[in-house]
C-alpha cells in the first residue's frame, strides 16, 4: 500500500474549516489518514497551496455529442496535438480534445473528478466508454430527462411517484448520477420543429408547462433521495431578455433539502441576458444574482465565456438551430427518440464583438455579485463558454480587479454602457476560489460523504498542490502568477497516487464511475410495469431488455444506493 | 538533384506506410527520412532503395521518382512547396495533401484524398483517383484552395467537396456528390456525374456528360454555347442562397 506524507502544506479545505493552515497530510492507500506511517514517502510542500482535488460540476467531455464535436471540426483536432511521452498517449484537439487530452489537461489543472453535464440515456454506453479512457478523473454522468415520454406522461397524470419510479429505473439502467433537465419541454417541442419561449407555455405534445416539469422533477428527486439535486439548464438559453424566464424559474424552487440545494442551475451566464433583441442586448446579472442571494436553495454555476475559438454543444437543439441561423456555419442536430435531442456548432467569441464582450462580463458579474461562493461555482460549461484550460485565467479575473480592468480595456468599447462589471470592486480570496472549484461542487453534488472535496481523515486522497505560496503573492496585483500557478500543479494526487507532476501525467491511472441506484419497492419497479413496457415496445428502437447498460460495461464503479419514499 | 525511391517487396504487403516525409522539401533540408510502417517508425531505407544523384541549390531542382509497389504509401508530397514527384505506379491515400507548390505526376492510379486541401502546385494523375479527390477533410470548411488537379481516369465519391479555389479537370466519370458544398474554383467533368454541386455557394462547374439525379434546388437560367456544345446553365444552390454556376450538357432529375 502506497503511503505518502505531505509536509508543510499550506492547506485550504473549506469543508473541514481549514483556511490557510500550514500542516502535514498523511495518505495511506487511497485515503487520507490521521497519522503517517514511518515508511511514508515524504514530499516537502514548502508552504505551497494545497487544495482538495478539483471537481468540475458541469463539463462536456464524454459522450456522443462530444464525439460528434470532434469529428465535425478537423481544424480543432489539428489545433492541440501532443505526441506520446512516457505514460502519456498521443492527444489532439483544443476545445474538444480526445479523451486522454481531456484527462491529462484536467489533471494538470488539479482536477480529479468530472461531471458529464448531459448524457442522453439511450446513448449512455458511449459516455461510459469514454469515461473508461479518461483515467485520471472520477466520473459522474447527469442523465437527460427533459423530454422523457414516460416521465412526462406521469407528470401529466399528476403521478409524481410514478415519475420518480421511471427516473429511478432509467438512472439505474444507464448508470447515471443525477437528473438533468435541458430546456425542459423545449427540446421535446423541437422534435416537432417548435420551441418554448416561456416557462408557463404549454408544450405541444403534453399538457404540461416547463415550470410543472421542473417542479415535478424536484419533487421526484427528493422522493428518491438522490445525492445531487435536479441539474437544470433553463429555458431560452442565449435569448436576449431571458433573465425574466430564469428568475421566474428560480421563483418556483422550494427549499426541500437541508443538506444541499434543491436546484442546481447550470451556466447561468447564458440565462442572464436583458434587452429585447441583439440591438439593445445587455447584462441582467444583478437581478439574477440577487435572486440567488435571497434563495439559499439554489446553486448556480457561471458558464463563463472566454474569448477565442471553441465548440458549443448542448442537448438544447432549438437553441443551436438559432445559433446556426446567426452564424450560418457548420451545424449538427440530433434527435434522441423519446428522450432528448442535441446540437453542436463551432463558435469564435471575439473581443471586438459587443455581444460576446457582454457575455464575457456577465459570467464574472455573477461570480462577484453572488455573495456566497458556495452558491456560484466556477465553470465555463466546457467547451461551450470556453475550453476548461481557461480556468486559471478566470480565477485570476475573479481575484484581481486590476486584471479585470486591463482586460476590460481590450473589449468592445460600448460594453461599458451595458454591464455593471467596471463598478464591481469585489476581489475573491483563496478560500472563495477553493470553494468555487472543489468544496462547493462536492456539497452541491452531495458527494462529501463519499470523501470528495475535502481533506479530513477518511476522505479520498484527491489532492492538488499548486506552485503558489499564498503568503508571498498579492493576487490583486500579481495576477500573472495566479494564472501560471493554477495552470499547472506541482503534484496532482488521485486516490493516493501521484498522477500528474508539473503538467505531465506519470501513470496510466484508473478512475471510478459513480452511479445511483434508488431502492424502489416492488410496486414501483418499472421493469415489470406493463404500461412502461408497452411504451418501450411501441416507440423505442431498442428493446427494453437491451436498453440497460450492463454492470460489466463499467470498469471500476461505485454504486450509490439510496432509500426512497415511494 | 534526382532521387529514386524504389519500394522493395515486403513480407506483409498489406501494412500501410505513412510517408509524409517523402517531399522535395525534406530532401532539400537533408532531413532524416523516417516513415511509419504500421505502428513502428523506420528509416525509409529499410523499406526502399534510395538513390540520390547530384545536388540542388533550391527545392525546385529536386525530382523524386517513386517506383515499386507504393499503393499503400500514404501522404507522399504532404505540405510540399516545390520540386517534382513522379510516381511510376499507383500511390496511396492523401497524396499531395496541403501542397502549395511543385508538381506531382502519377502514372498509375491514386487512392482517396488526392490533393486534399491543396493551396497551389499541380497534380496530374494518368489513371483513376479515389474518393474525396481535391476535397476538404470531413467536417472541414474549405477544401482545395488553389493549384490544379487533372485526372485522366474516373474519380470516386465526394470529388472536390468544399472546393474553394483552383482548377480541377476530370476526364472520366465521377461518383456521387461531386462538388458538394462547392465555394469557388472551376471544376470540369468530361464524363458523367451524379448529384453534382449539392449545396454549392460559389464557383463554376462544367459537366460535358450527363448529370444524373440533379439536385432540384437549382434555378434554370437557359442554355449557352461553350466549347462547341450546348450547355444547360443552372444557378444555385438556391437552398443555400448560393451563387454558383453549373453548366451541364445533359441532366436528369431523380425519378
Amino acid at each position: 500500500m502506497a503511503e505518502i506524507l505531505l509536509k508543510n502544506a499550506y492547506v485550504i479545505d473549506p469543508i473541514s474549516g481549514i483556511n490557510g493552515e500550514v500542516m502535514d497530510i498523511a495518505i495511506s492507500g487511497s485515503r487520507i489518514v490521521e497519522d503517517a506511517s514511518p515508511h511514508s514517502e515524504v514530499i516537502d510542500c514548502q508552504g505551497l497551496l494545497t487544495l482538495p482535488g478539483g471537481i468540475d460540476s458541469h463539463t462536456h467531455t464524454s459522450g456522443t455529442k462530444v464525439n460528434f464535436g470532434r469529428y465535425m471540426s478537423p481544424e480543432d483536432m489539428r489545433a492541440g496535438r501532443t505526441s506520446k511521452k512516457g505514460h502519456m498517449h498521443i492527444t489532439s484537439g483544443y476545445s474538444v480534445p480526445t479523451t486522454y487530452g481531456n484527462s491529462y489537461r484536467y489533471s494538470a489543472l488539479g482536477y480529479t473528478s468530472l461531471v458529464e453535464g448531459a448524457m442522453a440515456p439511450l446513448e449512455a454506453r458511449h459516455t461510459h466508454e469514454e469515461f473508461k479512457f479518461t483515467p485520471l478523473q472520477d466520473s459522474f454522468a447527469n442523465a437527460l430527462f427533459d423530454g422523457n415520454w414516460g416521465m412526462l406522461r406521469a407528470f401529466e397524470d399528476g403521478d409524481i411517484k410514478r415519475a420518480a419510479a421511471i427516473i429511478a429505473w432509467t438512472l439505474t439502467a444507464v448508470k447515471g448520477f443525477a437528473i438533468k433537465l435541458t430546456n425542459p419541454g423545449g427540446t421535446e417541442a423541437w422534435g416537432f420543429g417548435k420551441n418554448i419561449s416561456c416557462i408557463n407555455e404549454t408544450i405541444p405534445t403534453f399538457d404540461l408547462t416547463p415550470a410543472e416539469i421542473i417542479k415535478g422533477a424536484i419533487k421526484a428527486n427528493e422522493l428518491l433521495h438522490l445525492p445531487h439535486s435536479v441539474h437544470l439548464h433553463c429555458n431560452n438559453l442565449g435569448t436576449p431578455g431571458n433573465f425574466s424566464c430564469t428568475i421566474g424559474t428560480f421563483g418556483h424552487v422550494p427549499d426541500v433539502n437541508d443538506k444541499r440545494q434543491s436546484l442546481y442551475a447550470t451556466h447561468v451566464q447564458f440565462h442572464s441576458y436583458g434587452g429585447s433583441g441583439w440591438g439593445d442586448f445587455c447584462s441582467k446579472s444583478e437581478p439574477v444574482a440577487n435572486m440567488v442571494n435571497f434563495r439559499p436553495q439554489i446553486v448556480i454555476d457561471m458558464g463563463q465565456v472566454m474569448f477565442g475559438r471553441t465548440t458549443t454543444m448542448t442537448a438544447d437543439g432549438p437553441m443551436e438551430f438559432n445559433l446556426y441561423r446567426l452564424h450560418h456555419d457548420k451545424w449538427s442536430n440530433h434527435d434522441v427518440e423519446l428522450e432528448t435531442g442535441s446540437g453542436i456548432i463551432p463558435v469564435n467569441y471575439r473581443r471586438k464583438n459587443l455581444v460576446n464582450s457582454i457575455m464575457w462580463a456577465i459570467g464574472l458579474e455573477l461570480a462577484l455579485l453572488v455573495k456566497s461562493p458556495w452558491q456560484c461555482l466556477l465553470t465555463t460549461d466546457n467547451p461551450n463558454g470556453a475550453p476548461f484550460v481557461k480556468y486559471p485565467e478566470i480565477i485570476a479575473l475573479l481575484m484581481s480587479k486590476k486584471y479585470r480592468d486591463a482586460e476590460f480595456e481590450t473589449v468592445h468599447q460600448d460594453t461599458e454602457k451595458r454591464v455593471p462589471l467596471p463598478a464591481i470592486e469585489r476581489e475573491l480570496d483563496w478560500h472563495d476560489i477553493a470553494v468555487m472549484t472543489r468544496a462547493g461542487q462536492a456539497r452541491a453534488l452531495g458527494i462529501i460523504d463519499l470523501g470528495k472535496g475535502h481533506l479530513s481523515p477518511g476522505a479520498e486522497a484527491d489532492i492538488a498542490i499548486y506552485p503558489i505560496k499564498p503568503d508571498e503573492i498579492d493576487p490583486s496585483a500579481e495576477y500573472e502568477k495566479i494564472i501560471q500557478g493554477f495552470a499547472q500543479t506541482e503534484y496532482t494526487i488521485k486516490r493516493g497516487r501521484i498522477v500528474s507532476r508539473r503538467g505531465d501525467a506519470i501513470i496510466d491511472g484508473e478512475n471510478t464511475t459513480f452511479w445511483v441506484k434508488p431502492k424502489v419497492p416492488a410496486a414501483y419497479d418499472m421493469q415489470h410495469d406493463t404500461v412502461f413496457q408497452e411504451l418501450f415496445e411501441r416507440y423505442y428502437s431498442v428493446r427494453m431488455s437491451n436498453y440497460p447498460v450492463q454492470e460489466e460495461y463499467l470498469h471500476r464503479n461505485h454504486c450509490i444506493e439510496t432509500e426512497t419514499d415511494l | 538533384m534526382n532521387i529514386t525511391i524504389t519500394f522493395r517487396n515486403r513480407r506483409n504487403p498489406f501494412i500501410p506506410i505513412e510517408a509524409e516525409m517523402i517531399t522535395p522539401d525534406a530532401f532539400f533540408n537533408n532531413k532524416e527520412i523516417c516513415v511509419g510502417e504500421g505502428n513502428r517508425m523506420v528509416h525509409l531505407t529499410e523499406l526502399a532503395d534510395v538513390g540520390i544523384d547530384g545536388t540542388a541549390s533550391s527545392v525546385d531542382e529536386i525530382e523524386i521518382l517513386i517506383r515499386g509497389d507504393a499503393a499503400l504509401v500514404k501522404r507522399v508530397g504532404e505540405y510540399m512547396t516545390g520540386g517534382k514527384i513522379t510516381i511510376e505506379g499507383n500511390i496511396g491515400m492523401h497524396c499531395g495533401n496541403f501542397m502549395s507548390g511543385g508538381k506531382i505526376e502519377i502514372h498509375g492510379s491514386a487512392d482517396g484524398w488526392l490533393g486534399r486541401e491543396m493551396k497551389g502546385g499541380e497534380i496530374i494523375c494518368h489513371e483513376n483517383a479515389g474518393d474525396y479527390c481535391a476535397s476538404g477533410y470531413r467536417g472541414g470548411r474549405r477544401g482545395m484552395r488553389g493549384g490544379s488537379v487533372e485526372v485522366f481516369g474516373s474519380v470516386g465519391d465526394f470529388t472536390c467537396e468544399h472546393i474553394a479555389g483552383g482548377e480541377v479537370m476530370i476526364h472520366g466519370n465521377t461518383g456521387d456528390f461531386a462538388c458538394a458544398e462547392m465555394k469557388g474554383g472551376i471544376v470540369t467533368i468530361f464524363g458523367d456525374t451524379s448529384r453534382v454541386c449539392a449545396n454549392m455557394s460559389g464557383g463554376t462547374c462544367y459537366v460535358y456528360g450527363s448529370a444524373v439525379e440533379m439536385i432540384p434546388t437549382f434555378e434554370k437560367k437557359g442554355t449557352i454555347s461553350h466549347d462547341g456544345l450546348l450547355f444547360h446553365h443552372f444557378r444555385g444552390d438556391v437552398a443555400n442562397r448560393g451563387n454558383g454556376d453549373l453548366y451541364t450538357v445533359r441532366f436528369t432529375y431523380l425519378q
